[in-house]
């Protein structure tokens, strides 16, 4: 047949194939004798998992089959098919556009798939055609066009694809088009204006385009048009306030721009009005409080400005107000309900740049929701709030309210969801709280509040979710908190609650997260603790916890986040271990002791295990290779001894490996090299020998490595200067020799830089000078290094600290140093430098930084002379030798007595000596020489600078005021 | 539909109420925020998880011994976008390491609130607007350089309380008006003498010589 090839979308072909059709009539249509012959072949292509087609056979009557409906006066004529909900699957023959008598095809909600037959534009007398909700896919046929009687073509939520074929405009008896929630594209063809009698147009969630055609303005007859979720743009048009008959209007989620007609206001029958989620800007027409049957307005997620103009003083029948995600500013106005008529039980204004007070809303009886979030209102909740005796959902998080929650809160006993988040509520949880039988939702977090936790909240059995996060309650945790059946979420952190942790909290059964973080609790962690079987995330960092984890804790299977950190708990880490599902196990500071369990390594999932400052002993479990997505692996400062596992080599996610300050022993290991996302490595203080393995140089992500203190041997690598992303190197405090590798120079984001303490040799490369973001401190103090000090280092303007000394530089001091401009600490020290310190050193540096360099001389230091360095006789030296030892010993013993004073109120003065170099587990790490005061005599002299260091020392007080004001004067005074 | 676009929203409420409950510290916080509003090519953000306790693990901070920020390291990085006011935030901060970026936008006021700031890098970006008065509250601030941008207006006075300070360059920007002569400033003209290039004002081509008191309005050129 022809049309059976035809995929012409040309109409003239379409209408030919028609006439040709008419034409060979007997051979298109199926008469009463083919038509059970064709329903068996439409059979024989389905699957039937309910075998609702299994009476059909030649041998009955085909208008006794299931799903079939004859013409009640004539034997076999078929006029109905319907095989809707059978979870059909299988394809739609072409034969079925021989059942020429047919008038109703519904197939639809099954599971068809391959394309919607060409050959049912064959079946003139088809009225309706129902194929939604199956899998169909190809094009829409053009020939559906040819449908001359079709009233309801209902073939969306399918796969369709491709343009909406502009024959379907033909179809002028259509009352129902449903092409939704396809994948159709193109534009809406003009051609739909013919169709004079539609009163349904469903065309959402496919991706059309383009604008809504003004021939559309045709479709007068319409009372449901609904384009939401499709790509259409443009104004939208005015006729729509002409179909009087419109009842529904979805324009939502497209890109309509421009503003709202006030023609819409028009729409007389309309109950429904989504224009939720376009560009549209300008103010909310006033007109649409003409709307007097509109039951939902959502104009929310555009660009609407201007003031709430809203009144449902005409709106009577408005359940829903949905303005959420617009601009609008003003206040809330004063009619928005005014006399009693109000039909308003859900107001949605969250996210607006609203002011003022609520109070407005007191007159919206009707009222179930209102989310006022995330605007700008102001003052406090109205105490008559309950006279919204319906209220559900109340939402003024994110604004500016203050004031107290007022006890007649305790009023609304349908209260769901309470959430007053983020604002700046003082004042105390009202006991009436307690009446609040349905509530389930109850957020405070982010406000002023204070007082104590009233024992009435326990009252509230429906609560899912309490969040207290951030506000200022002390006192206890409820002693009946057990009461809470239903309670998933217990968030109390950062408050000032004190107490332990009530035994009745096990009764939570339904707890899955619990914080309380960041209070004063103490005490021990009860046993009921166990039973808290749907725990997942407990975090109770920085507490004053104490004491052994009870044994019950096993039992949480399901534990995923488990912070501990910064209490005092003690005993074995084996309780927290029954859950192999942790992703986050940090215990970081407490006195847990024994062995690190293997257990451990059971939680696959694990990405942070952060075990430091606590006493664990024995050797770090090779089983933790096993946690391949680890990030974070911190074992420091615990007393942890062995080698490091070649396993861990598997852990190749760790961007954090930290094992410092434990006893670790055998080498660095060169698998190091393999862990490429690493960014900081510390294996300082262990007992660590070898070498540094050249293949740390493959870290290129590493920003800190520090291997200080520890018995390492061997020269530096060159391969470090590979790490060009490398912030900090420390190895201070090894047995290494050699020279400085120049290609140190590549480390170019270098801020500190301490190799102090080694045995290294040869020449400062003058490369170091290219080091240009060195700013904390170079140090290449006590070592063996010699040659002169190169010029170079004066181009480290932002350095402040420079340390070389007690090594073997001679030579002058290049003046080069002078253009240190960022310097406030220098020492060139018990080295073997000569000649006259250079002009700008002299003036800023104290003799401290010079001295035990034999030959240098000028001030800070005596003055240079020719006898400077004339030899002294023998017996002068051992006279003047003397003489300096009896000296010495007179200036010691008053010195120590002037120290011992100067440390006495030091004492007094100081708080905290960090300078913040030290880890976050304590001052272990050995900085700058010797710590404290010590260090004051090479600082700076003369200039604010030394101020500043006191000021670093000390940390606040007067003490320290008088001291910085003393000492800029005295800076002033030396200037002047 | 519309009941159920409604259920939707007040589900969406209570998603939008239960997120910040798992927010971090504040400081933690205050650094995703700025985080929020950078673009990182490099991805040298990548591992700031607002999730963590603190930031204290997160790469570029660096946290003193009570878990409080004290640096940002976030020099040389190709990060571009602007600072907001929750720098503010970091009241511990030592170290502001910034230098080499394409950051835009005004310097924040509230940067004015690190009491404990010795060094504020924010040189070779594209910050425009003036540099804030509140500047000249950072009583600890040793190193300012702010070379480099596209700042504009004058040279705050109040920037002259700033005793500590002991390198300042403002070169290579838009300034205008006269350099102070007070306080830290008044070691300007020594700049000559000694190498030693202390503050430098170099290339701001409507930014007149040290003003020199009751001669020149220290605005003028502006």
């Amino acid at each position: 047949m022809a049309i059976k090839q035809n995929r012409s979308p040309l109409r003239v072909l379409a209408d030919l194939s028609l006439f040709f059709c008419i034409l060979l009539a007997p051979v298109c249509s199926a008469t009463p004798a083919t038509a059970p012959a064709t329903l068996l072949q439409v059979k024989s292509g389905l699957t039937d998992p309910e075998g609702v087609l299994s009476g059909w056979s030649p041998e009955t009557d085909v208008c006794s089959w299931h799903g079939i409906t004859c013409l009640p006066s004539e034997v076999g004529i078929v006029t109905g098919l319907n095989l809707s909900g059978y979870g059909l699957s299988g394809v739609i023959p072409p034969a079925i556009g021989e059942l020429i008598s047919i008038e109703s095809i519904d197939l639809s909600s099954n599971s068809l798939t391959g394309a919607i037959p060409a050959e049912l534009g064959m079946l003139e007398n088809l009225r309706t055609l129902l194929l939604f909700s199956n899998s169909l896919t190809g094009t829409v046929p053009p020939e559906l066009g040819l449908l001359k009687n079709l009233e309801v073509l209902r073939i969306g939520d399918n796969r369709l694809h491709g343009e909406i074929p502009p024959h379907l405009g033909n179809c002028t008896e259509l009352e129902t088009l449903g092409l939704a929630y396809c994948e159709l594209n193109g534009t809406i063809p003009a051609e739909l204006g013919n169709l004079r009698r539609l009163q349904r147009l469903a065309l959402d969630n496919n991706t059309l385009t383009g604008g809504i055609p003004d021939q559309l303005t045709g479709c007068a007859s319409l009372r449901v048009l609904s384009v939401s979720d499709n790509m259409l743009q443009g104004n939208l048009p005015s006729f729509i306030g002409s179909f009087s008959n419109l009842q529904s209007l979805n324009l939502a989620n497209n890109q309509f721009s421009g503003g709202i007609p006030a023609e819409f206001g028009n729409l007389s029958s309309l109950t429904y009005l989504s224009l939720l989620g376009n560009r549209l800007t300008g103010a909310i027409p006033e007109e649409l409080n003409r709307l007097g049957q509109l039951q939902i307005l959502d104009l929310s997620m555009n660009n609407i400005s201007g003031k709430l103009s809203i009144s449902t003083a005409q709106l009577k029948n408005l359940k829903y107000l949905v303005l959420s995600g617009n601009i609008l500013d003003g206040e809330i106005p004063e009619d928005l309900c005014a006399g009693d008529s109000s039909s308003l039980e859900n107001l949605f204004l969250s996210g607006n740049n609203l002011g003022g007070g609520i109070e407005a809303l007191l007159n919206c009886s009707a009222l179930q929701s209102i989310d006022v979030s995330n605007n700008s209102f102001t003052g406090a909740i109205p105490p008559s709030i309950d006279r919204l005796s319906g209220l559900i959902n109340l939402g003024l998080h994110n604004n500016s309210f203050t004031g107290v929650l007022p006890p007649q809160i305790g009023n609304l006993s349908n209260l769901e969801i309470l959430s007053l988040f983020h604002n700046g509520l003082t004042g105390e949880i009202p006991p009436e709280i307690g009446r609040l039988q349905k509530l389930k939702l109850l957020f405070l977090y982010e406000n002023q509040m204070s007082g104590t936790i009233p024992d009435e909240l326990t009252n509230c059995t429906s609560l899912e979710e309490v969040d207290f996060f951030g506000n200022h309650f002390h006192g206890h945790i409820p002693e009946r908190i057990g009461n809470l059946k239903n309670l998933a979420v217990l968030q109390l952190r950062q408050n000032d609650l004190s107490g332990p942790i009530p035994e009745s909290l096990g009764e939570c059964r339904s707890l899955q997260a619990l914080a309380l973080a960041d209070n004063r609790l103490t005490g021990t962690l009860p046993e009921s603790f166990g039973q808290l079987a749907e725990l997942s995330v407990v975090t109770l960092y920085n507490n004053s916890f104490e004491g052994p984890l009870p044994e019950s804790l096993f039992q949480l299977k399901n534990l995923t986040v488990v912070n501990f950190s910064h209490n005092r708990f003690s005993g074995s880490l084996i309780p927290l271990l029954g859950s192999s599902s942790l992703t986050v196990l940090a215990l970081t500071n407490n006195s847990f002791s024994g062995v690190i369990p293997a257990a451990v390594a059971r939680s696959r999932s694990m990405v942070r295990l952060q075990l430091g400052g606590n006493r664990l002993a024995g050797a770090i479990p090779a089983e933790l290779g096993n946690l391949t997505h680890l990030n974070m692996l911190d074992l420091s400062f615990n007393n942890l001894s062995g080698d490091i596992p070649a396993e861990l080599s598997n852990c190749v996610q760790l961007t954090h490996l930290k094992l410092d300050g434990n006893n670790l022993t055998g080498s660095v290991p060169s698998w190091l090299g393999e862990l490429r996302s690493l960014g900081e490595l510390d294996l300082s203080s262990n007992t660590l020998t070898g070498g540094i393995p050249a293949d740390l140089g493959n870290c290129s992500g590493l920003l800190k490595l520090s291997l200080s203190d520890n018995h390492l041997s061997g020269s530096i690598p060159p391969e470090i200067g590979r790490l060009t992303s490398l912030n900090v190197l420390n190895l201070n405090k090894n047995s290494l020799t050699g020279a400085i590798p120049p290609a140190l120079r590549q480390c170019n984001k270098l801020y500190e830089l301490r190799l102090s303490e080694n045995a290294l040799e040869g020449p400062i490369p003058p490369e170091l000078g290219q080091l240009s973001e060195l700013q904390v401190i170079l140090d290449l103090s006590r070592n063996r290094l010699s040659g002169e000090i190169p010029a170079s280092l004066g181009d480290l303007v932002k350095l402040e600290r420079l340390n070389l000394s007690s090594n073997r530089l001679d030579g002058e001091i290049p003046s080069s140093l002078r253009q240190l401009t960022s310097l406030h600490l220098l020492n060139l020290s018990d080295n073997l430098l000569s000649g006259e310190v250079p002009a700008g050193l002299s003036s800023s540096f104290p003799a401290a930084s010079f001295t035990g360099n034999d030959d240098l001389c000028g001030d800070p230091l005596p003055q240079c002379s020719p006898s400077s360095t004339r030899r002294l006789p023998r017996t002068e030296v051992a006279v003047i030798v003397s003489g300096i030892a009896v000296v010495s010993a007179a200036v010691c013993v008053a010195l120590m007595y002037t120290m011992l004073r100067v440390w006495s109120n030091w004492r007094a003065v100081s708080v905290s000596s960090s300078d913040g170099e030290e880890s976050a587990h304590g001052g272990r790490d050995n900085k700058w020489g010797a710590a404290g005061a010590g260090d004051g005599k090479y600082w700076k002299v003369g200039s604010p600078v030394s101020s500043t260091a006191a000021e670093e020392k000390h940390s606040s007080g007067s003490e320290t005021s008088v001291l910085h004001g003393k000492l800029t004067e005295a800076s002033g005074a030396a200037k002047s | 539909m519309a009941a159920r676009r409604a259920v939707a929203l007040v589900a969406l409420l209570a998603l939008a109420a239960a997120a910040p409950a798992r927010a971090s510290n504040d400081e933690g916080d205050a650094l995703y925020a700025l985080r929020q509003r950078l673009k990182d090519p490099n991805g040298v953000l990548q591992s700031w998880d607002p999730t963590l306790v603190n930031p204290c693990t997160w790469f570029h901070v660096t946290c003193n011994q009570a878990s409080r920020v004290e640096r940002l390291d976030l020099g040389n990085s190709n990060i571009s976008g602007s600072l907001g006011p929750e720098l503010g935030r970091l009241v511990n901060l030592k170290y502001l390491e910034l230098y080499r970026n394409n950051f835009d936008g005004e310097i924040p006021k509230e940067l004015g609130k690190l009491k404990n700031l010795i060094s504020l890098d924010l040189y070779a970006n594209k910050l425009t607007g003036s540099i804030p008065k509140s500047l000249s509250k950072l009583s600890s601030l040793r190193f300012m350089r702010l070379n480099n941008n596209k700042l504009t207006g004058s040279i705050p006075r109040e920037l002259a309380k700033l005793s500590n300070l002991k390198v300042i360059d403002l070169s290579n920007n838009d300034l205008c008006g006269t350099i102070p002569v007070d306080g830290p400033f008044s070691t300007f003209p020594l700049r000559s003498a000694n190498t030693a290039l202390l503050f430098s004002f170099e290339n701001n081509s409507r930014l007149n010589g040290p003003e020199l008191q009751g001669l020149v309005a220290y605005d003028s050129g502006c």
